[in-house]
């Protein structure tokens, strides 16, 4: 064993391939993307690893690998599962042949955008096992021990994990010498009863199999001594910690130490396997504890289910959780809640506000909205949605612009104030078509990054295409996955994607759809720009504009550069309308003009193109 | 399976927690980074959260970094961090309800304005304000270290990087230089980049000399 500092997401990718993974498949989400980001960094020989195009393929990329006998692994962040979950129950349902494992990462305390949704529900609701470790160590162990239950039972494996711990590093013991395992021929089952849906008695007839796997997962998991019990002083205090938690009890119990907590008197289990539900080591617990504090971050599932148990034994004792109102259920938990916790079981006078800092400072702290990057092309649609609706003689209140997931979000904030809507991937195109026939008259316009168009929002164009809904697509396309940390997708120039695979392009595919309205602009072409959106948004029927250039951020590492922009200092007169309109985080406002950040500036000129007294100009554009 | 608290002897271990903020692009990862892999080579246990949030560039950063104890969550408690690393003036408030009362808090006083601060509309704390509130959450025996940017020192003919600079002046200053000697440090800045190792070298001596030079006002 050698040990080595690491992100949880690190752990798990080396956990996979210690384990045998042969295939791995993902869609890039924070906090999930760093483990196939790993992966594609170390290249391990015989292991396909992929970026899917969205997290529903990927999901079945890895499993179709799992039906053919091997061992795959796919990955996503918890809203991913909402996409790959049709599949997903399916293949529940059906089994799996070789070790499939999901890796899910949740968001408590929300760090990254989207719904703070506890993917333990998505457990439930499927009958899968799921893995629910602490520390990165912990990670790299059980994602091991995952794909070994997987293929015991013959179920998939669920390993959720969460912000705190697959973001963060910590030390973690990695097997210096992993075992070389026998490469292993695919095989082919045909066989309907298993890999089909189709009839009442089959489906049936799987429903009670995966009941049945259930079960079996939890007498492994029970054999294995995956959930630790240790039983304290008869009648005393029995805590029950979930997952991330589980990290913060110590220090809490030595917080907790200082104000009456005896940790010889207390009981615990530590839940590493959230679902199947514990039933046998609650009861014991409940048969021993007076009082039963509950230790989960999100949605109180271990404490519902234990509810339950004490109704089924007719526990008189104390829960401490959520549902007394103790906890909340939106945020991270951390030691402040531990020792909370431990309070509200045991009456323990614990000062209030040991853990409550003066938050009055914040209130004063300079508001930052996050903006596009100095040199997006982003910048320039959404000042050119701007200026084309005000051209064509709308107010921007008047008219609806859909947005989407990604970088192309951005366009909420000031200074564009541009899109107003944020739902899910590919959701830009089915909304605008719902504005259309809610009865709006002015135009309609959706707004969507590359990346997404792929994932999701090829379904809402065509369904646009053929109800003929007049509607203007907005495709914002940087060639990158670039929120995530940009990630290669189908449409990412050739020299960038793995070897073999092919470029798709959007240029090619929207006309491919019979859209004769479409035209390609340069964004950092702000005239040009605007009057094709302009023009665009007052013809009928289905019309796209496919905004290209590339992410800055990828094409400086390059060492590229749009062009150079330089200040003419005697023509400036601070008039702010620069700042006002692009945001760009490369101008400054000096004593007697504008200053512009060389190193920030990537010399897209769009602040030029703003500029009515000749104080900007741009020089030797290269793209 | 576990390796946690089913039979594991307490004994107290030195700790030590740093909470840093600032602004996407000023490095303060990188000084959190610099310090976790000083740590780790030295056998101190490590764990280190980095919260980047949307933003590339431009956007409120934070990191936790703590020291010295074997299981841990990475999230420090509020009143909890023996020292705050701020890179941006306005950001160091968000640090403020962490730190502990008699804890050290270090401020590079470098501003950077939103756009609607720079165009006049919107407010952004003052520097004594900043301070204040600091020194305030930090209640008796507690210090502030304030780095103005004017005084960062130059290294042929530019300032030296900023973050390289407070990382040493927090080096010297505190007492997390008694967990992890200064040498370790340095060590880790010499060998992460195989450029600029020069100037990186003398932005880091040069902190340790700050106080002296008066860089440094507590």
């Amino acid at each position: 064993m050698g040990k080595k500092l690491m992100t949880g997401n690190d752990a798990l990718a080396l956990g996979a391939l210690h384990a045998g993974v042969k295939v791995v498949a993902g869609y890039p989400g924070t906090p999930s993307t760093g483990a196939i980001a790993t992966l594609l960094t170390m290249n391990p020989p015989g292991v396909h690893v992929e970026w899917s195009v969205n997290e529903k393929v990927a999901f079945e990329v890895a499993a179709g690998a799992a039906w053919a006998g091997q061992r795959a692994m796919c990955t996503m962040k918890m809203a991913g599962v909402n996409v790959a979950f049709d599949s997903l129950i399916s293949i529940a349902y059906s089994g799996i042949v070789g070790g499939l494992v999901i890796y899910v990462a949740d968001d408590p305390g929300v760090s990254a955008g989207m719904a703070e949704q506890d993917s333990r529900g998505f457990a439930i609701m499927s009958d899968l096992p799921m893995l629910d470790p602490s520390s990165p160590d912990e990670i790299y162990r059980l994602t091991q021990v995952a794909f070994d239950l997987s293929e015991k039972t013959g179920s998939p494996v669920f390993v959720r994990l969460v912000t705190a711990n697959c973001s963060s590093y910590a030390v973690v013991n990695v097997n210096d010498d992993p075992p070389v395992r026998p490469e292993r021929k695919p095989v082919l089952l045909h066989d309907i009863n298993k890999f089909t849906k189709a009839g009442s008695a089959i489906c049936m007839t799987q429903h009670r199999d995966l009941i049945a796997r259930l079960q079996k997962a939890g007498q492994w998991i029970a054999e294995a001594g995956l959930n630790p019990l240790r039983l304290g002083k008869a009648g005393g205090l029995g805590i029950v910690v979930g997952g991330m938690v589980d990290s913060y009890l110590e220090e809490g119990f030595e917080i907790a130490s200082g104000f009456g907590f005896n940790l010889s008197d207390t009981s615990l289990l530590q839940l590493k396997a959230v679902h199947p539900f514990p039933t046998e080591q609650v009861q014991t617990l409940l048969h021993h504890c007076k009082t039963i504090l509950v230790l989960e971050e999100l949605e109180p599932y271990i404490e519902r289910g234990i509810y339950v148990e004490a109704h089924r034994s007719g526990y008189r004792g104390r829960i401490v959780g959520k549902l007394d109102g103790v906890f909340e259920r939106v945020g991270e938990y951390g030691v402040s809640h531990v020792v909370k916790g431990i309070g509200a079981a045991l009456d323990l006078q614990i000062p209030a506000d040991l853990f409550q800092g003066k938050s009055d400072a914040e209130k004063l702290a300079a508001a930052r909205p996050i903006t596009v990057c100095a040199g997006c092309p982003h910048r320039g649609t959404f000042m050119a949605i701007n200026a084309a609706i005000k051209k064509a003689g709308f107010k921007k209140d008047d008219v609806m612009v859909t947005g989407d997931i990604g970088c192309t979000i951005l366009g909420m904030n000031p200074p564009f104030n541009t899109v107003s809507t944020e739902v899910s991937m590919g959701a830009s195109l089915g909304l605008a078509q719902g504005y259309v026939h809610g009865g709006v008259k002015t135009p309609v316009i959706a707004t969507i990054g590359d990346s997404t168009f792929y994932h999701a929002g090829i379904p809402g164009l065509l369904n646009a295409i053929q109800h003929q809904t007049p509607l203007t697509l907005v495709i914002l396309d940087n060639g990158w996955t670039a929120m995530t940390g940009m990630q290669v997708n189908p449409g990412t120039c050739e020299q960038f994607q793995q070897s073999g695979d092919a470029r798709l392009d959007i240029a090619k595919i929207v006309p491919a759809l019979g859209i004769d309205q479409f035209w390609i602009v340069n964004p950092f072409d702000l005239d040009e720009t605007t009057k094709v959106i302009q023009n665009a948004i007052k013809l009928p029927g289905v019309k796209v504009v496919l905004a290209r250039e590339e992410c800055t951020m990828p094409a400086r590492r390059r060492g590229l550069e749009a062009g150079e922009v330089r200040v003419v200092a005697e023509n400036c007169n601070l008039c702010k309308l620069c700042v006002i309109i692009t945001g760009c985080p490369a101008i400054t406002l000096g004593e007697d003009s504008i200053v512009i950040d060389n190193d920030l500036c990537y010399g897209c000129g769009l602040c030029a193109a703003t500029c009515n007294l000749d104080a900007i100009l741009v020089e030797g554009a290269t793209v | 399976m576990t390796d946690t608290l089913q039979n594991r002897e307490h004994k107290t271990p030195i700790t030590y927690d740093i909470y840093l903020v600032g602004v996407g692009g000023q490095g303060i990862l990188t000084i959190g980074e610099l310090i976790a892999e000083a740590a780790f080579r030295k056998g101190i246990p490590v764990s280190f959260y980095p919260t980047k949030g949307m933003a590339q560039r431009g956007g409120f950063v934070k990191a936790q970094l703590r020291l010295g104890r074997a299981t841990i969550g990475p999230a420090i408690p509020e009143k909890g961090a023996d020292m705050v690393i701020a890179t941006e003036v306005s950001e160091a408030l968000k640090a403020v309800r962490y730190i502990k009362p008699g804890g050290d808090f270090v401020l590079f006083g470098h501003v950077w304005a939103p756009t609607a601060v720079m165009l006049g509309k919107a407010p952004y704390p003052t520097l004594d304000q900043v301070l204040g509130a600091a020194r305030n959450a930090l209640s008796a025996g507690g210090r502030v270290h304030y780095i103005a940017e004017e005084s960062l020192p130059v290294f042929e003919g530019s300032p030296v990087p900023d973050n390289i600079f407070t990382l040493a002046v927090a080096l010297n200053q505190t007492r997390l230089g008694e967990l992890l000697p200064a040498a370790d440090v340095e060590q880790a800045v010499r060998t992460r980049w195989k450029r600029g190792i020069e100037r990186n070298a003398f932005a880091f001596e040069a902190g340790l000399k700050a106080q002296a030079s008066g860089a440094v006002a507590t």
